[in-house]
């Protein structure tokens, strides 16, 4: 187990180093750093700030090789944008904002406790949900109740998620006026009041897709022959579905689970846009909106770090949902 | 038993808590108070007065950071008064040409409180305003690390340029550098043209007579900056950056700036108008020159007039990046002004009224247009449309001129916020002549094509190569909104038969083609920073044009004549002669048509009846401290525009209740 979770790593590691180089193509060979520094300093400026603003956000070095260096030197290579790229992301020194100056990790700091609190319990809820709602449907299949929940499922899932947030604020805040449209308190006695909403939307929004997943695992599960043994040793409907069925449909809820797991780190880009929530999908909206290349830049290799990282939590949650699966 | 006890419990307590849900975003001990509720969808770069140039950062920065002058609140033309400035300034002309403004300071002004002041040596945490201190802020502006976007405007003091390449030059030398800021600005000599007489007088003088430079004192660049606030807020060991933390005089202090979701600005207990009412400063009074006009449309309650500002106490800014859910939460009441979105413009709007519902819920729509001017330009050193192609050039411009039908491109584009420009210069400037129509900017499809047959392409076939002609509409604006707004007049020049392609690149790529010349047709636009003509009329001289000097004039047009004019003009009070001056240079672009003038923008907004004095401005003005809030209306209809609808959550616990009820019974029946 340690030796695959440790080769697991390495290969990670490696898929890292590949995510950063993927990065440097993106954001530096294609976004010339020239142009990033003319965005920031405007037309105007005068060359003394623009090199300045340069140095400051480390873009005056050359892409790959510095001439200023000797061939036998190691700040022919070092004193590179490349090295400079792989040494801030790995050793997390995001430096500032290219837009307004302020540390990125600061920023990052600012916005993790919003996204969380608007994606933990979207995602606590909607797995609570989505889970109850295939068990029930799994247990009613092939009856008209089953076949209705999955014409409403695949509805559901035809809508965009852009039509539930627009549509939800309009019903529920502005028709039946229950929760403010959007906004956020850090106040935690209050913030309940602003995410409301959007937990309620994101539910909806995800719950057409969750349930039919589950409730496919679920069938499939209800077929099996410890099914028939627990029944005809005297189980229940609901015992046999909540403590045997659900026990062993985990392996693929929790692929599914744990995956997401990561992200819930990252926040939401539409749902913080949308409800005002100043989390790190806002933060990230606003650097793509905002031309800040270097904080879209750490939000893009954050969001590759956590999916490395989710799909090895997700390989090792294999082993203890299900001990009959080893790894090597 | 117990168990359903406790779901029973559980239950009620669910429908209780629903029971007094409520869409209302704000804590309601905040019903009673002038709290002033508005939105902004992205906060601004930098809040620091030398470079913040965006609307967005003047609603702060105008309303943190007072000036020596400003603009009458109700008056137009727009109008200045002295606000810091304890008169207007006396202006006089210096024997070798130059001209000279003299401020004199009220007594007594203090900056805000703030812990700078303490942390550099101040025996308090504020300190009063002395002339040195607008020094200071001048030199930041020359100062070429500061990078502020105005260098160019201020060249025009004495030695301000001289002093920006010192600065350059001293700062090499390390000892130099490593001076505080302000004791390096003293050794490299201060800017020569910012002369400090004692503690409240200062003299600017200029190189040059130019009148209109008053309008600078008026904007927040000019306003009395505090060394401390910008040594302390350096960004390291946890301090703000001073871009984000305003350290000023004005009538509001930004007591909570968060920028992803919200800003606060308090009243400031230091503010000249708060200590000293009795003074009837005009910049802390409220005007009583109310027009009828004003009084008649409910913007102006005239019972405020003669009274000491501020009003409000504070001013709550949420963060809205959206703007459906803004425009939604204005109807409910949460924003106590703001904007139409275009999804719900014929909603709201209808003719040139507010819809019935709109009315009925005393919502008043207030129009302004803005001082700004939207236009094509051609790019006057291209061959074919160009200077060069000299006669027939100009009949090709005017030709196309005359095809482009704004107005119902304002009502297909722009919900018709806008009126179409006759020239470019917008409603309210000095020489703006309401009656002149540009006989080329009507719409004259037979004209236009005489013209073209004239200019030797007729039907607009290029006798060269016996197509149409073929042109270049060049654009860095890549949304599919916008080519469809490009199309627009494209699909106008192809009626006439040109063949005019639209060229939509990057925003970098496009301004590298603007600074290679390699372009043909743009499209742009221009907010006036200052009620004068010379702050638009400048835009097509030879100085500025794009190519020689990198200046704002992209079309390159550079004409002898009308530089003449414009050197003329731009240094003139505004007497008849000015007008006539205008009169003529207006007259030379109608026939030269380096630009096709579309529109002068104009703003819509919404007001509620219980936001008092929301007069709509144009330029970026510290308004907020003639605004009033009536909070005990604004609660009532709150109140009565937001009452939750429960029945339907009532149903739904019914039908889960429904639900749920028959599996418990059948655990239970199994557990049996």
């Amino acid at each position: 187990m340690l030796a695959y979770i440790v080769r697991r790593l390495a290969y990670g590691v490696v898929t890292v180093l590949g995510v950063l180089l993927l990065l440097f193509v993106l954001f530096f060979a294609v976004a010339d750093p020239d142009d990033i520094a003319l965005k920031a300093v405007g037309e105007r400026a005068s060359p003394d700030v623009y090199e300045q603003w340069k140095v400051n956000h480390g873009y005056d070095k050359p892409l790959l090789m510095n001439a200023d260096h000797g061939v036998l030197e190691a700040g022919r290579y070092t004193d590179t944008l490349l090295f400079e790229h792989y040494r801030s992301m790995l050793t997390f020194d995001f430096g500032r904002s290219d837009a307004d100056d302020v540390p990125i990790s600061q920023r990052l700091r600012d916005g993790l406790v919003p996204s969380l609190s608007l994606t933990v319990p979207l995602f606590a809820i909607g797995l609570f949900v989505g889970v109850v709602f295939a068990l029930m449907v799994a247990f009613f299949r092939d009856t008209y109740v089953d076949r209705a929940v999955l014409v409403l499922c695949m509805l559901a899932m035809s809508v965009a998620t852009l039509i539930y947030i627009i549509g939800g604020q309009y019903l529920v805040g502005m028709v039946l006026r229950w929760f403010p449209i959007s906004g956020y308190d850090p106040d935690l006695s209050v913030t309940f009041r602003f995410l409301a909403l959007p937990i309620l939307i994101g539910v909806l929004a995800g719950f057409g897709g969750d349930v039919r997943l589950y409730r496919t695992v679920f069938i499939e599960e209800t077929n099996r022959d410890y099914v028939r043994t627990a029944r005809a040793k005297g189980c229940g409907d609901v015992q046999v579905m909540v403590r045997h069925v659900l026990r062993n449909a985990l392996i693929p809820i929790l692929t599914n689970v744990v995956l997401a797991i990561p992200f819930l780190f990252t926040g939401s880009l539409l749902f913080e846009s949308f409800f005002g929530i100043p989390g790190l999908g806002a933060i990230t909206v606003e650097a793509i909106n905002g031309n800040d290349f270097s904080t879209l830049r750490t939000m893009v290799y954050i969001f590759a770090l956590l999916f490395i990282l989710g799909q090895i939590l997700t390989d090792i949650s294999y082993t203890l949902a299900d001990p009959r699966v080893r790894l090597h | 038993m117990g168990a359903l006890r406790a779901q029973l419990v559980c239950g009620l307590a669910l429908i209780a808590a629903l029971a007094s849900c409520t869409n209302n975003p704000y804590p309601p001990e905040e019903q009673q108070s002038r709290v002033h509720y508005a939105a902004f969808a992205e906060a601004p770069r930098t809040l620091d007065p030398a470079v913040a140039y965006t609307t967005s950062a003047h609603v702060i920065t105008a309303n943190v950071y007072d000036t020596l002058l400003e603009y009458h609140y109700l008056k137009r033309p727009y109008e200045l008064i002295p606000a810091l400035a304890e008169a207007m300034p006396q202006s006089r002309e210096l024997l070798d040409g130059r001209m000279a403004f003299r401020f004199r300071l009220r007594e007594e002004i203090l900056f805000q409180h703030d812990p700078c002041f303490k942390a550099n040596g101040q025996a308090d945490d504020t300190r009063r305003v002395t002339a040195q201190d607008f020094a200071f802020q001048i030199a930041r502006l020359a100062d070429p690390e500061v990078n502020s976007p105005v260098l160019e405007n201020f060249s025009v003091i004495t030695g301000f340029r001289a002093f920006t390449e010192l600065l350059g030059e001293r700062r090499k030398d390390p000892e130099f550098a490593a001076l505080r800021i302000d004791r390096q600005y003293e050794a490299a000599g201060g800017v020569p043209g910012v002369v400090v007489l004692d503690d409240r007088e200062f003299e600017i003088v200029l190189d040059e007579r130019t009148p209109y430079f008053i309008y600078w004192f008026a904007m927040p660049f000019t306003t009395p900056v505090p060394w401390e606030a910008v040594v302390y807020y350096d960004g390291n060991g946890g301090r703000d950056r001073f871009a984000d933390h305003p350290v000023g005089t004005g009538p509001y202090t930004l007591s909570a700036y968060e920028k992803q979701f919200r800003y606060i600005l308090e009243k400031n207990p230091l503010w000249y108008g708060v200590r000293h009412p009795e003074w009837q400063a005009p910049g802390a009074t409220f005007p009583t020159e109310i027009s009828q006009e004003d009084i008649d449309t409910r913007r102006i309650d005239p019972v405020y007039a003669g009274r000491a500002l501020p009003f409000v106490e504070r001013i709550e800014f949420r963060r809205e990046s959206e703007s459906i859910p803004q425009f939604n939460k204005l109807l409910q009441g949460y924003y106590d002004q703001g904007g139409i979105i275009n999804e719900s413009f014929d909603a709201v709007v209808q003719g040139d009224r507010l819809s019935p519902e709109m009315a009925e819920r005393g919502i008043t729509l207030d129009r302004a247009v803005e001082p700004s001017v939207f236009y094509i330009g051609f790019n006057m050193e291209d061959p074919v449309l160009g200077h060069d192609a000299g006669e027939r050039g100009r009949k090709l411009r005017q030709a196309m001129s005359l095809v482009i039908n704004v107005e119902r491109y304002l009502d297909v584009f722009l919900n018709g916020r806008g009126v179409p420009a006759q020239s470019p210069l917008p409603p309210g400037m000095f020489g703006y002549d309401e009656v002149y129509v540009n006989p080329y900017r009507q719409v004259d499809v037979a004209r236009a094509r005489a013209l073209l047959e004239e200019a030797g392409y007729a039907r607009g076939i290029d006798p060269q190569t016996g197509a149409p002609l073929r042109l270049t509409f060049d654009t860095g604006n890549t949304s599919a909104q916008s080519r469809l707004r490009y199309q627009f007049f494209v699909s106008a020049w192809r009626g006439i038969g040109l063949d005019v392609e639209i060229a939509a690149t990057t925003y970098n790529k496009f301004q590298e083609k603007v600074r290679s010349g390699a372009y043909q047709i743009f499209q742009w636009g221009w907010i006036g920073d200052y009620p004068d003509p010379e702050n638009f009329l400048f835009l097509l001289t030879s100085a500025n044009a794009r190519s020689v000097n990198d200046g704002p004039n992209t079309a390159n047009f550079m004409d002898d004549r009308y530089d003449q004019l414009f050197a003329e003009m731009k240094n003139r009070e505004n007497d008849p002669r000015r007008l006539e001056i205008i009169g003529e240079m207006l007259a030379l672009l109608q026939e030269e048509r380096p630009w096709i003038e579309l529109f002068h923008s104009e703003d819509y907004v919404l007001r509620h009846a219980w936001l008092r004095n929301a007069k709509p401005m144009g330029l970026s003005y510290p308004v907020l401290k003639y605004r009033d809030i009536d909070p005990q209306m604004r609660a009532d209809l709150r109140a009565q525009w937001n009452k939750p609808v429960l029945w339907p959550l009532y149903a739904l616990i019914l039908f889960a209740v429904a639900a749920i009820v028959p599996a418990i019974r059948t655990l239970y029946r199994e557990r049996q």
